[in-house]
């Protein structure tokens, strides 16, 4: 008991912290990548901490669902991030639930952010709303399957057995079923942060806004707490990407040593990912509205292929 | 570099090399624009010659690198480079209106890459457990799943030019095919169709310019009366 709570303890304390650094870290390689100077890469935690110790304006039409959907969706974030490994192979919760109950967590998280869009019956808030739900209803499957994929060749949909198998098959990532799984993940996961072929983090433009249109009418430490949830959950959705797919270097046991270089390569490849990121939104525009189920109609059949491939291969 | 010699290396970069064709082959369906569809049969090319190259290596088929290289100077330069200029002197709109919407296109091209596997399926025999045996089916199903998705491209658009770029994948996945098959065709035989290709290019070319000119469209669907 005592040492699941210590491991809770260790990896909450590295999801909450390391969270926001990965938005800065992103945001800067953008900015640099534009000739732009950009802020610092320590920006998030200030504007998070402004924004904690700042008043809030709740609209006159709120019910309590405005106020429930903040803690919904940093709640949900958090449990996910402590039911995925990140620098060992034993996530501290995984006794808690497998692949679905992640997604599906993810999904829950979702479904009040979308909800608090919609309380104050704001028209902004409902268009994103709106948004949320059909983009997230295509990018959902897309993300089960090739999830799947994964889960099919550890016989396990426990991610922590994902991972402790896959450590021990050497090459298993170089397998194509495996390749198109990732690609598949990939879309989805620039799709669920809400990066830019599908929203644009940085505008309040509210012809292509997304996720923004939604906490437009949230401020002050609710604010804060979505903004935390939204870095939390993008940090989830790369940890598992990376991890699942590349879990080489994850520390077999909870030590110090094995923890320390684990955490040293998993930031390592956490830095690989966001480059990626990166790369791909400033090479690529935003996608119109109505594009955006092609690039995940993409995702989805890569999911698919990756899936059959496994039985065929 | 010891896993330079281990063969099992080899084939999982080979068949890592043949998923990422095909899912080069699967973004060209699902991409609108016609110089990002070169700019990605560039790319399948350029990978089609490291596959070629890296069979070489590991089978000690040496004939494969002059493939390999003919495969990187023509498909992954020179083409791209025609290709790019005619759209550039044609001066066509960019943008690629397919016949079947773009979500239904992908959907069939998954299809298409299933009917693939099943194909090769019947050329599978298990008790067969030699190696190149096992790269060959596992090559053969994308390989298949290229040809039928280049056909499948180049029916569905209405362009000539990026009928052309269909037509020029099909040609890509017969030589996955070969190359992973038999490891290779005779040399002779595979100049012959590098130039074939060349060629089929650069009349297609003049083809589209002059169609170009003559409508003020690319758009085949016109090309109904005959003109005196």
């Amino acid at each position: 008991m005592i040492v699941i709570l210590a491991k809770s303890g260790l990896q909450l304390l590295l999801l909450l912290l390391v969270a926001p650094l990965v938005t800065g870290i992103i945001r800067t390689l953008k900015a640099r990548l534009q000739t732009r100077r950009g802020p610092g890469i320590l920006q998030p935690y200030r504007d998070l901490f402004k924004l904690l110790r700042k008043g809030m304006v709740i609209p006159d039409t709120a019910s309590w669902i405005f106020s429930a959907a903040p803690y919904m969706v940093f709640v949900t974030a958090t449990l996910v991030g402590l039911m995925i490994p990140m620098i060992a192979t034993d996530a501290p919760l995984s006794l808690f639930g497998g692949v679905l109950a992640v997604i599906y967590l993810l999904a829950l998280g979702r479904f009040f952010l979308a909800l608090g869009g919609l309380d104050t019956g704001s028209s902004f808030g409902g268009l994103g709303s709106s948004r949320e739900m059909t983009i997230s209803a295509i990018a959902e499957p897309a993300m089960m399957l090739a999830i799947f994929t994964v889960a099919l060749g550890a016989n396990s949909t426990n991610l922590s057995e994902m991972a402790r198998s896959a450590v021990s098959q050497s090459w298993r990532f170089l397998a194509p079923s495996q390749m198109l799984a990732f690609s598949g993940l990939f879309i989805v996961l620039i799709a669920e942060t809400g990066r830019i072929p599908v929203d644009n983090p940085a505008t309040h433009l509210e012809l292509t806004m997304i996720h923004e249109a939604m906490i437009l009418e949230y401020s002050g430490p609710y604010l804060a707490l979505l903004e935390w949830g939204a870095s939390i959950k993008q940090l989830v959705l790369m940890t598992l990407l990376v991890n699942t797919f590349f879990p080489f270097s994850l520390s077999p046991n909870w030590t110090v040593s094995g923890l320390g270089l684990g955490l040293l390569f998993y930031l390592l490849k956490l830095l690989l990912l966001a480059c990626c990121i990166v790369l791909v939104e400033t090479t690529n525009a935003k996608m119109r509205l109505f594009r955006v189920p092609e690039l995940l109609a993409v995702a989805f059949i890569l999911g698919a292929l990756a899936l059959i491939s496994t039985f065929i291969f | 570099m010891s896993f330079i010699h281990d063969p099992q290396f080899g084939d999982k970069m080979i068949t890592l090399m043949a998923a990422l064709v095909l899912v080069l082959q699967i973004s060209m369906v699902g991409q609108r624009w016609l110089m990002t569809n070169i700019r990605i049969f560039a790319l399948q090319s350029f990978l089609l010659a490291a596959i070629a190259c890296t069979i070489a290596v590991f089978n000690h088929a040496n004939h494969l690198y002059i493939a390999a290289l003919l495969t990187l100077i023509l498909k992954a330069l020179v083409l791209p480079v025609i290709l790019a200029r005619l759209v550039e002197r044609v001066g066509i709109p960019q943008e690629i209106e397919p016949l079947i919407n773009v979500p239904l296109s992908i959907l069939i091209s998954g299809g298409l890459t299933l009917v693939g596997y099943v194909v090769a399926e019947s050329f599978y025999h298990p008790e067969e457990t030699s190696a190149s045996a096992a790269l060959g089916h596992n090559t053969l199903a994308i390989a298949i799943a290229l040809f039928l998705i280049g056909f499948f491209t180049t029916l569905n658009r209405r362009k000539a030019l990026t009928q052309v770029l269909g037509l020029l994948s099909m040609e890509n996945g017969l030589f996955l095919a070969a190359i992973s098959l038999m490891y290779g065709m005779p040399l002779v035989v595979e100049l012959g169709i590098f130039f074939d290709v060349l060629l089929a290019v650069m009349v297609l070319g003049i083809l589209v310019y002059r169609i170009g000119e003559t409508f003020d469209s690319m758009d085949v669907s016109k090309l109904r009366r005959l003109r005196g």
